[in-house]
């Protein structure tokens, strides 16, 4: 009986305990990853290589994302707030809601499936093919080529795509308020400019640069840990797009605390 | 014999239960090729990736022209792995990028030549595997042995003083067995120390200064190819009849 329960807490104690090496070993990559940055050498082609295929490669998803959202909020916001005669107030809220929300947190997660699974299964396959072995065996360091051009790229690339999903999710917001409540663009843009602050516009920006390292660390994390062949890949990216949009809502919620305590 | 450029002393490597190496004592001159055999699992491997730090041994020293260099960061062993190079079984390369790409890698990384100084020294690598002209070819568009030899063109770009090769001639065919083994001759000619891992014992034979054969994480043997063909010793014995089969 003292057996048994000794070496339930012992399994417990270990499942534990890895759970903290790994978290240990995934800020360890961080601050690698930013040792790496401000030391020489710096690949600014790889860099600017994976801003296009992250960044730019992205925009058409959340172009549509971006749309979608603002018209289907929207809609919803109109045919709700018109039973209590609130139409007007509509394009605040939408442009309130986007800015602070809709559009980091959306784009974010539409990311996270389509670049955090890619960075995971990318790395993952490099790392089962001994590539990851041959980056190390020929001198160079697997974070500073593989790691930081990714990282800044999404850090980079991510605040300006949940810009782009703003932009777009307001020109779908004004579309629907034109067609569906008679509010005519110049009004609907003039409470738009007139609700958003700039602090709020900011919180967006950090919530999404925030979320794009969480989306790459982890997924390099993911990627270089990765064993067992395609299978072993094939889990990693399952892995890393479930734990990265877990974390991403998490994170949500705490950072729009603090913006809201400091704003 | 000339010096010794490479030292093991008493090597202990573990997973989890599994003991791997039991006390390794091995020396590597100046110059001479050694080939490491043994049945599967038994470490080989293991060991060459020890020697250049991808995997951390458990206990012992290893020792490159008298420096340590088993527990060194992996920032401090870069000096080291420019001049041990590792050649891999599967040739590991870059598939996203050409084979040109892939050969002048270490040299964008570690010289300041300029590219068309690159570019001159990838021909000439290029001529010594016998695979001019596809340097624009991307790694899965080549052969098997093909890729082997890339890999192996990559490992010696730097002008390494050894080279550690990790089963080079493993699921080729004759041919192209033939190939690599030609190619590890011509660098054997040209001074360059080397640690050959492999199954292949005519090769081995052959090529080899040393032979040493592994077994349940010692070394049961040590000795010159010719020695290793008259050993008595029953587990050698096997090997060597095997490559008479």
């Amino acid at each position: 009986m003292i057996n048994h329960i000794t070496s339930k807490y012992y399994r417990l104690f270990k499942i534990l305990r890895s759970y903290l090496i790994s978290i240990g070993e995934v800020f360890d990559l961080f601050f690698e990853t930013i040792q790496c940055t401000f030391s020489r050498p710096f690949y600014f082609s790889r860099l600017m290589e994976q801003i296009n295929h992250i960044g730019y490669g992205s925009t058409s998803i959340t172009v549509v994302m971006g749309v979608t959202t603002g018209l289907v909020m929207t809609l919803n916001f109109g045919y709700g707030l018109a039973k209590f005669g609130g139409t007007l107030y509509v394009p605040a809220l939408v442009s309130l809601s986007l800015a602070r929300e809709m559009a980091p947190l959306f784009t974010s997660l539409l990311v996270a499936g389509r670049v955090g699974s890619g960075i995971a299964a990318e790395i993952g396959a490099m790392n089962v093919t001994q590539q990851v072995d041959a980056i190390r065996a020929l001198g160079t360091s697997p974070v500073r080529t593989l790691v930081v051009p990714r990282f800044w790229s999404l850090v980079i690339s991510l605040p300006l795509l949940s810009s782009l999903s703003f932009g777009v999710g307001i020109l779908g917001g004004m579309i629907v308020c034109k067609t569906e409540f008679d509010i005519i663009p110049g009004f609907y843009l003039y409470k738009v400019f007139s609700t958003v602050k700039f602090h709020d516009y900011m919180s967006g920006l950090v919530k999404s640069a925030v979320f794009a390292g969480i989306i790459t660390i982890l997924a390099c994390y993911k990627g270089l840990k990765t064993r067992d062949g395609t299978k072993g890949v094939g889990l990693t990216t399952t892995w890393v797009v479930v734990t990265t949009s877990i974390l991403i809502l998490v994170t949500d919620f705490f950072i729009s605390k603090i913006f809201l305590i400091i704003w | 014999m000339n010096e010794v450029i490479l030292e093991l002393k008493n090597i202990h490597k573990k997973f989890g239960k599994n003991k791997i190496h039991q006390g390794i004592n091995l020396t590597l001159h100046r110059g001479e090729s050694l080939g490491l055999l043994g049945g599967s699992g038994t470490g080989k491997s293991v060991l060459l990736r020890s020697i250049i730090g991808l995997e951390r041994i458990d206990e012992g020293e290893i020792f490159f022209k008298n420096n340590r260099i088993d527990q060194l960061s992996e920032n401090k062993l870069t000096p080291f792995r420019i001049k041990i190079s590792y050649s891999f079984q599967s040739g590991a390369l870059f598939d996203s990028i050409s084979v040109f790409e892939n050969i002048a890698y270490p040299l964008f990384e570690h010289t300041k030549f300029s590219y068309s100084q690159i570019k001159d020294q990838v021909a000439e690598m290029l001529k010594l595997i016998d695979l001019q002209g596809k340097e624009e070819l991307m790694p899965s568009d080549l052969s098997g042995g093909m890729q082997k030899r890339v890999g192996m063109a990559r490992a010696m770009i730097l002008n390494p003083e050894i080279i550690l090769y990790d089963e080079p001639t493993a699921g080729l065919d004759p041919a192209n067995t033939l190939n690599v083994v030609e190619l590890m001759l011509k660098l054997k000619k040209k001074g360059l120390a080397s640690i050959f891992v492999t199954h292949d014992i005519p090769s081995a034979i052959m090529l080899c200064d040393r032979i040493v054969v592994l077994h349940e994480g010692k070394i049961i043997f040590n000795d010159t190819p010719i020695k290793f063909q008259k050993s008595e010793d029953p587990i050698v014995r096997k090997f060597v009849l095997s490559s008479r089969e």
